[in-house]
């Protein structure tokens, strides 16, 4: 377990073994639906921008490669000399979401973005994967130290600071990202089944208090809009209401892809705008109407090698950290793509959630490659550690 | 750990399970509702065709307007309330009226553009115009509205176009119909619908969600057909005389209720000219106020009712003619006869008078017509009783009475009523009244003179007294004559192929029926002489006065006759309800139309001599 944690500097080894170990099934298939994403970005945008056909293809390219160099960066990050500046990042973290509710406020109006000249960082999306590094080296250090009723609702605790100033911004989807991720890592590293029975039930809830009994009582915490696209799926259909109406035009552009799709020119729900956010959330539907059943569930194949190479890294992981960061990501990963394809074919809410390496966006697109980065690093030391230990 | 992968693997199933249901399960209808989205059909409206009258001379044509339309698939959601809103505001109207709108018509025929405002004004249009930006899913749209050049004039014949009634609309649909389209739906535009009905083009194209025509555009067009014009045997000439004179009638008699008339070739059935009074504005279902349609429909006065072919009035002294061609054909009577006209006639123990109790001693039947002697045919009644059969009831019938005559006006025509003895056990009252469910010989009497239960419509007392001037020709009244291309060429005829058949009553009878009639609007004795004896005698005319008894007290005038006499080309039948005798307000209007037809000065009506 502590073979390698006596290095400092991380492994520094010559050009063959940098890559020893590597996870060719994680990387291949992340590169490969990063590049499907930046073709089906490119077929559902020709016409969006007037003057720039390629105006959403080449920035996402761009994010794609800057991401990439982040993710043969991260391929030498050391965690565990991370763990040390851990309150440090998380203070980070919170000062910046913090520092978006507090600027959009003052903008008179949401936002999600800070704006750095020429690049605009979303903080919350680089969040996820900081939350899951986070609640990882406290799940490590208190295990044994405190009692696990104390430790799960400090493990939430730190999780819902964020969650909910990422949740005031308003960013539902999000917010939701970084509760899938604390719960699945509490679970991974053991706490006991009623905690999740209880929060279950507390989130039941509250999600009940917020969503019928304070607006009864006239007090609306959400948004209106972001009431009506967490109900529209229940009742989905006849109503006009502007998320009934995304979710019938979802569906009807994925039905009509039928078995085979209609090619990128013939997707008219696409290309002809019926679809809306065809290219960041409701991309899946995109994919489903160009190129049918076919194209839909490969895609949904390749989520599920790269979801089982994630958990096949969790279980290499050479230090009980790794491990509960590879959790982490992997459920980042899971959620993200159950709950995003779910949205799109109506048996989810509509939360905003985008597809992991599909959808168009910079700060999304280089979270994920920087949390297969660290999953790719976990892996390399995970087998390094096993040829040691067979050695 | 494993719980992971297998939780992953039930989920991402999960998945594809569904996306299975969607896309080759659901794939076809979804498929539709994309097509649906992606195809918008436009419409480029046909205009309607015209209606001329025989020699060409506008009576309805269609006037392109520019109406405001909304498109509902671009007014959905928050912000499409909104528009209709703020458009209902700007033009004055209350807030929710042209969403209520919006509304009806989608349910009734969805993904058609909704008429808002009909023939938008010039400061409409340039409201609308200004504001396109503002106003998406608004516009104004080229289209047809009909027109009437002589405002009223021949209201009730040419009928009125409106939208597609909401019961039928099923019907139109199956026939090619859009939702929106203006159809007629009385009098000559609804009965030949068929050949005025401009045909709508259609284009389909390629539309975006923003309603905008992007990828290859055009994907198949047919081009609009406009209606074909329609010239009817109406001469607008004469028209108009017969309703000036009408309206004259109704107003000098004070307590005329309405009126109306019909003239007729006798020779083919073409309608001349056909009026009712009350009347109203044609266009008022298309374009009147919704106070104005209302006082159209309830209006105690009926003004949508045409009388001429739909009122039902007794036919009081005209139906002498008949009764005079039933005798002379069942031998109740011989040429030449005398019978005695005496005051008042007492039989079977009742007191029949004549009309002021007058005398005329013994007459023969020509000057029986001439003078109207009640008792004269009274006794042609009791005879027509006593023989086996049914002369009168018979002859009624040949001579199209108690059954529509099959004007081209399908709808509106009334059978009038010929009583026999069905009608009676029909009618009475068996425990109040058991004698009367028989047929008596009272019945037979009064019958005679156009009384008892004897109802007629004017179109039908044209048609008769048509067949007696022409020799014996029970002809169709037409009012449509042929549809005409754009230089007139007649395209096809509809007036030739119309049925006549043959009253069949014996020529040197039917003199006999002319010559009284002949006298009865020229003779010392003549009823009518007063407004007849004047004319110049080439136009010398036949006819024959009446005066109706009715529930109202005041008597229904009427006159039906011919001219010129010994060839008839017109012959004219009018009512003035309570217009008192006919002689007095019928006879002139009949006199005017006559005139404007023949080409005499109007002014020779009125001018015989006064009789004692």
């Amino acid at each position: 377990m502590t073979t390698l944690t006596g290095e400092p500097h991380g492994v520094r080894a010559r050009p063959r073994q940098a890559v020893a170990g590597l996870d060719w099934w994680l990387l291949g298939m992340t590169l490969a639906v990063s590049g499907f994403g930046a073709f089906v970005v490119r077929a559902a945008t020709e016409s969006d921008v007037a003057s720039n056909s390629g105006f959403y293809f080449t920035r996402q390219l761009a994010f794609t490669v800057v991401g990439l160099v982040c993710l043969f960066f991260v391929l030498r990050l050391n965690l565990e000399d991370l763990s040390r500046y851990v309150w440090t990042i998380y203070a980070i973290l919170v000062a910046s979401v913090g520092a978006v509710l507090v600027l959009g406020a003052s903008a008179r109006g949401s936002t999600r973005w800070i704006d750095l000249g020429p690049v605009r960082l979303q903080p919350s999306e680089l969040g996820k994967v900081v939350i899951a590094f986070v609640l990882a080296v406290v799940l490590v250090e208190r295990l044994k130290a405190i009692e696990p009723a104390r430790l799960s609702l400090m493990v939430l605790g730190l999780t819902m600071l964020p969650a909910v100033i990422v949740f005031l911004q308003p960013d539902l989807g999000t917010a939701l990202v970084y509760v899938a991720i604390a719960v699945v890592m509490l679970w991974v590293a053991g706490q006991p089944i009623t905690h999740f029975i209880v929060a279950g039930a507390v989130i039941v809830a509250v999600a009940g208090m917020i969503l019928y009994v304070l607006p009864a009582a006239g007090l609306n915490v959400l948004q209106p809009y972001q009431v009506d696209r967490l109900t529209s799926f229940v009742d989905s259909g006849g109503d006009r209401t502007q998320s009934g109406y995304q979710l019938e035009q979802s569906k009807v552009a994925i039905g009509s892809g039928g078995a085979f799709g209609k090619g990128p020119s013939g997707a008219t729900q696409t290309i002809n705008d019926f679809l809306p956010e065809h290219h960041t959330d409701f991309i899946f539907a995109v994919v489903a109407e160009m190129f049918g059943f076919l194209g839909g569930g490969l895609l949904i194949a390749a989520y599920f090698i790269i979801i089982w190479r994630a958990i096949v890294i969790m279980r290499l992981a050479p230090t009980e950290l790794e491990r509960l960061v590879a959790a982490g990501i992997a459920a980042m990963l899971a959620f993200e793509v159950f709950v995003n394809i779910g949205m799109n074919v109506g048996i989810m809410p509509i939360t905003g959630i985008p597809l992991p390496f599909m959808s168009y966006g910079g700060s999304h697109t280089l979270t994920n490659l920087v949390a297969v980065g660290v999953l790719l690093r976990i892996g390399m030391r995970g087998r390094a550690a096993q040829a040691a230990g067979a050695a | 750990m494993a719980s992971f992968a297998g939780l992953a693997i039930v989920l991402l199933v999960v998945l594809v399970v569904r996306l299975w249901f969607l896309q080759v399960i659901g794939g076809a209808g979804y498929q539709e509702r994309a097509e649906a989205n992606r195809l918008r059909t436009v419409i480029t409206e046909a205009p309607r065709g015209a209606i001329t009258d025989r020699n060409g001379k506008a009576l309805v044509t269609s006037k392109e307007v520019l109406n405001l339309v909304a498109q509902p698939q671009d007014l959905v959601g928050d912000a499409g309330a909104r528009t209709l809103t703020r458009l209902s505001a700007a033009l004055g109207h209350p807030a929710g009226f042209f969403a209520a709108k919006v509304a009806r018509a989608q349910k009734a025929s969805p993904f058609e553009a909704v008429v808002l405002e009909e023939d938008a004004s010039p400061q409409l249009q340039a409201y609308v115009e200004e504001r396109r930006a503002q106003l998406p899913g608004i516009e104004l749209q080229a289209a047809y509205k009909r027109e009437y050049p002589n405002g009223t004039m021949a209201a009730h014949l040419l009928g009125y176009t409106g939208p597609i009634p909401v019961e039928s609309a099923r019907r139109y649909r199956d026939q090619g119909y859009l939702g929106n389209e203006t159809v007629g739906r009385a009098g000559i535009e609804s009965q030949y619908e068929g050949y005025l009905r401009g045909i709508a083009g259609r284009q389909q194209v390629e539309v975006d969600a923003h309603g905008d025509i992007v990828g290859r555009g055009v994907i198949s067009q047919t081009s609009p057909r406009p209606g074909q014009t329609l010239r009817l045997s109406i001469d607008l000439s004469v028209q108009k005389a017969l309703e000036r004179a009408l309206a004259r009638e109704v107003a000098a008699a004070g307590t005329s209720t309405g009126a109306a008339g019909v003239a007729i070739d006798p020779k083919t059935g073409a309608v001349l000219a056909m009026a009712s009074l009350p009347t109203f504005k044609p266009d008022v279902f298309e374009s009147g106020t919704p106070r104005e349609i209302q006082r159209v429909l309830t209006s105690p006065g009926r003004p949508l009712l045409d009388r001429a072919i739909g009122g039902e009035y007794p036919a009081a002294s005209t139906f002498k003619a008949i009764t005079a061609s039933a005798a002379l054909a069942s031998g109740l009577y011989t040429a030449g006869e005398q019978i005695e006209a005496p005051g008042s006639l007492l039989l079977y123990k009742t007191r029949f008078r004549g009309f002021n109790n007058e005398a005329y001693g013994p007459i023969a039947l020509p000057q029986a017509l001439e003078v109207s002697s009640d008792t004269f045919f009274y006794t042609l009644g009791d005879r027509s009783y006593r023989v086996p059969g049914w002369p009168l009831q018979e002859w009624s019938k040949r001579f199209g009475l108690g059954q529509a005559t099959g004007i081209d006006l399908t709808e509106g025509e009334s059978a009038g009523l010929i009583p026999d003895l069905a009608y009676k056990r029909q009618t009475c009252d068996r425990k109040v009244d058991p004698i009367n469910c028989s047929w008596r010989p009272g019945d037979s009497i009064n019958m005679s003179i156009g009384q008892g239960n004897v109802l007629v419509t004017p179109v039908q007392m044209a048609v008769a007294y048509g067949a007696i001037g022409n020799g014996g020709k029970v002809v169709t009244p037409t009012l449509g004559n042929a549809v005409v291309d754009a230089d007139g060429r007649v395209l096809r005829d509809l007036l030739s192929a119309r049925a006549t058949h043959d009253l069949g009553l014996p020529a040197k009878d039917l003199d006999q029926v002319k010559q009284g009639l002949k006298l009865a609007a020229n003779g010392n004795g003549g009823t009518s002489t007063p407004v007849f004896g004047g004319i110049p005698s080439v136009f010398k005319v036949a006819g024959k006065t009446g005066t109706a008894e009715n529930p109202s007290k005041i008597d229904h005038a009427w006159f039906v006759g011919y001219a010129p006499a010994d060839d008839p080309s017109i012959v004219v039948a009018v009512v003035v309800e309570r217009g008192g005798q006919g002689a007095n307000s019928a006879a002139p209007a009949v006199c005017v139309t006559m005139a404007a037809s023949l080409g005499f000065a109007e002014s020779r009506c009125g001018s015989g001599a006064k009789v004692n």
